[in-house]
């Protein structure tokens, strides 16, 4: 497993279009991609899931990425935060 | 006449169509052959895939790229893979009917994100309501009205207007829109603002009290809707559409000028605003900072003070969204005529002269601090500045001026970000500080005056109170002096002087302001054009001209005689 901690620069937050934006770009991907934010953790390809997290500008969020092309994937997530998120 | 919210501008006259809400019934049978019931949720959603990727394209063209982004976003959600295992998982478990696996899943998703308490995601519950009830129908093979197909000249009367229904609204066709629910924030509200088109919402079962074919005549300024109204209402209604019209275009080539008068002389036209989100509002109408941020709300309607993190949250948004314009602040302003039952307020005899505003600050030092430790946070996002209300003398000052020095040799040492500079001024709205407005332009950064309360007690009198209200009157020379004296004070010492009551956007008055001097206008924000205009066809010398002739006057008769000419 592979991961990388960053904060949270959108302006509003991961609300629709950056949540939109990590989902799409997370799904195609084989490996578990999930977002860590403090106690919980969350599936990445879920833009419900992401959106229910409520997560702020300046949050502090770990991507983790589990399996085949784990590296791949994590290196999408960075390069998408950025972009911060499409935002 | 039916009375509702007043959702978008302008003035409607049309005939109704009514958009049927068809109910959809969901059968509880269970099922066998579970395959098949999954196939059918998977081609569901193929085709409102297909039918909402069209529908956003169409809302492009017509809305623009924003809210067609709305509905994109819809399909985003539905095609989220945890919620087709979820449905899957339920066919494949309970046996339940394609119908019912999305009605439940789609309930419990909305369910989550209204539990949360935060405006962006209970829109995204809304939405999923509204994709649920639209996949539902296309399963059970139930056809949407097709808007777009309406006469021209329409007036749309819905329960609610869902995103997908405004899709399909050609603009040009719909003279307006009536519904049951609905506030000025809600999809709707913003839907029909962005096509510009009059909209009333919230009116009790409007739908079942019209037919199809019935004329309407509706306000959306102020929320009023006539059923079958007669010719002469009709009359009445046509000539308010072509004023509307008329200067709705005048007023538009105001927008984006700088706030001058006739000779050139350059006020700052700003807005009074209530509530966070507001300050968008007042961007829009293109106001030029917020003069009057009301901090009230922010304590009302919970059960304990707000914590230093969520006010200076909201403080910092409004500075955030005005960028480098300023934004006046205005400290809690709160006494006994109002419920907040927290903060353990007596009800009192007067409370207009009671325990409020920077009195009751100045007491309970723990509520006090913990705004200004907010504000003053907050002043390092934006061109915030502080206002202390109800002041009657400078030792008021002195004693908030302290605090903030306090926080501020704190927030130096924990290494604290904020503006060195912050402006500390004062809502002149007492006839103590009007008298005293020369000691007070000494030591305060800038003035306000709140004309509503500057009438109220120079005048000793309770508007509300109908055999007295008479009294009541910005245009009484008492109160005419007070401000004039105000002004100067302030102009004495080189500070700014701003108002932020009704008065500032009185065209009767605003040529006597001018005269005065006064530097800053903040009005509410759909009068900011309305106000840019009235300043632009004001002359300096004649503005002085008349303002001596009316401070001559020794009655309020004949002030408003000369200002009425």
């Amino acid at each position: 497993m592979v991961s990388k901690t960053m904060v949270v620069r959108a302006e509003e937050g991961l609300h629709m279009r950056p949540a939109g934006v990590i989902a799409r770009e997370a799904g195609k991907y084989d490996s578990n991609v999930s977002i860590v934010v403090g106690d919980k953790k969350i599936n990445a390809k879920s833009l419900v899931n992401i959106i229910a997290a409520c997560i702020k500008k300046d949050a502090e969020i770990t991507f983790e990425c589990d399996g085949p092309d784990e590296e791949e994937a994590l290196a999408k997530m960075v390069e998408l935060e950025a972009e911060n998120f499409g935002d | 006449m039916y009375k509702g919210i007043a959702g978008s501008e302008g003035i409607g006259i049309g005939k109704v169509v009514i958009i049927e809400e068809h109910e959809v019934v969901i059968d509880d049978r269970t099922i066998s052959d579970t395959e098949a019931e999954i196939n059918r949720v998977r081609e569901g959603i193929e085709k409102f895939v297909a039918d909402t990727t069209a529908m956003a394209d169409k809302m492009e063209a017509t809305v623009g790229a924003k809210d067609a982004d709305i509905l994109r976003g819809h399909i985003m959600l539905l095609q989220d893979p945890t919620i087709e295992e979820q449905i899957v998982d339920l066919i494949n478990n309970e046996k339940v009917n394609a119908e019912k696996a999305l009605d439940q899943v789609l309930e419990q998703t909305a369910e989550l994100f209204s539990q949360i308490p935060d405006e962006l995601l209970q829109q995204r519950a809304t939405d999923l309501r509204d994709i649920k009830g639209r996949i539902l129908k296309i399963l059970l093979g139930i056809e949407e009205q097709d808007i777009s197909d309406v006469p021209e000249g329409t007036v749309l009367v819905a329960r609610d207007l869902t995103p997908s229904m405004t899709a399909g609204i050609i603009p040009e066709k719909i003279a307006g829109v009536l519904t049951e629910v609905g506030g000025r924030t809600s999809h709707s509200a913003i839907l029909a603002r962005a096509m510009e088109i009059p909209a009333v919402l919230s009116i009790e079962a409007i739908c079942s009290q019209v037919k199809n074919g019935d004329t309407v005549v509706l306000n959306g300024t102020t929320g009023e809707a006539i059923v079958n109204p007669d010719e002469e209402t009709i009359a009445v209604y046509e000539k308010m559409l072509e004023d509307y019209r008329k200067e709705r275009e005048l007023l538009k080539q105001y927008t984006g000028k700088p706030t001058v008068s006739k000779d050139g002389t350059k006020v700052e036209l700003v807005c009074n605003i209530g509530k966070p989100e507001d300050a968008k509002k007042a961007v829009e109408c293109d106001g030029e900072g917020i003069g009057l941020f009301r901090t009230e709300f922010l304590f009302m309607d919970r059960d304990a003070i707000p914590t230093e993190e969520e006010q200076f949250e909201a403080y910092k948004s409004v500075a955030e969204t005005m960028a480098e314009k300023p934004v006046i602040i205005r400290t809690l302003d709160i006494g006994g005529d109002k419920e907040i039952p927290y903060l353990g307020l007596e009800k009192e005899e007067n409370p207009f002269l009671g325990f409020r505003a920077i009195r009751f600050c100045l007491q309970r030092r723990d509520i006090y601090e913990t705004q200004l430790r907010a504000l003053v946070r907050a002043s390092a996002f934006g061109r915030i500045k502080v206002m202390i209300p109800l002041v009657t003398g400078v030792d008021e000052l002195r004693q908030v001026k302290a605090i903030v020095a306090d926080i501020m040799k704190e927030y130096d040492a924990a290494g604290v970000e904020y503006n060195k500079k912050l402006q500390i001024g004062v809502m002149m709205e007492t006839p103590a500080a009007c008298l005293m407005a020369d000691v007070l332009a000494k030591e305060a950064d800038f003035f306000s005056i709140g004309t509503n309360d500057l009438t109220g007690y120079t005048m000793a009198v309770d508007r509300g109170n109908a055999k007295v209200a008479y009294l009541y009157s910005a245009y009484n020379p008492a109160v005419l002096r007070a401000i004039k004296r105000i002004i100067e004070c302030g102009k004495q010492e080189g500070i700014m002087v701003g108002m932020c009551g009704e008065a500032a956007a009185d065209p009767k008055l605003i040529p006597l302001l001018l005269a005065f001097g006064l530097d800053e206008f903040s009005v509410s924000a759909t009068s900011v054009l309305r106000t840019r205009k009235n300043i632009s066809e004001n002359d300096s010398a004649q503005c002085r001209e008349l303002a001596d002739k009316v401070m001559q006057c020794t009655t309020e008769e004949e002030v408003l005689n000369i200002l009425t000419k």
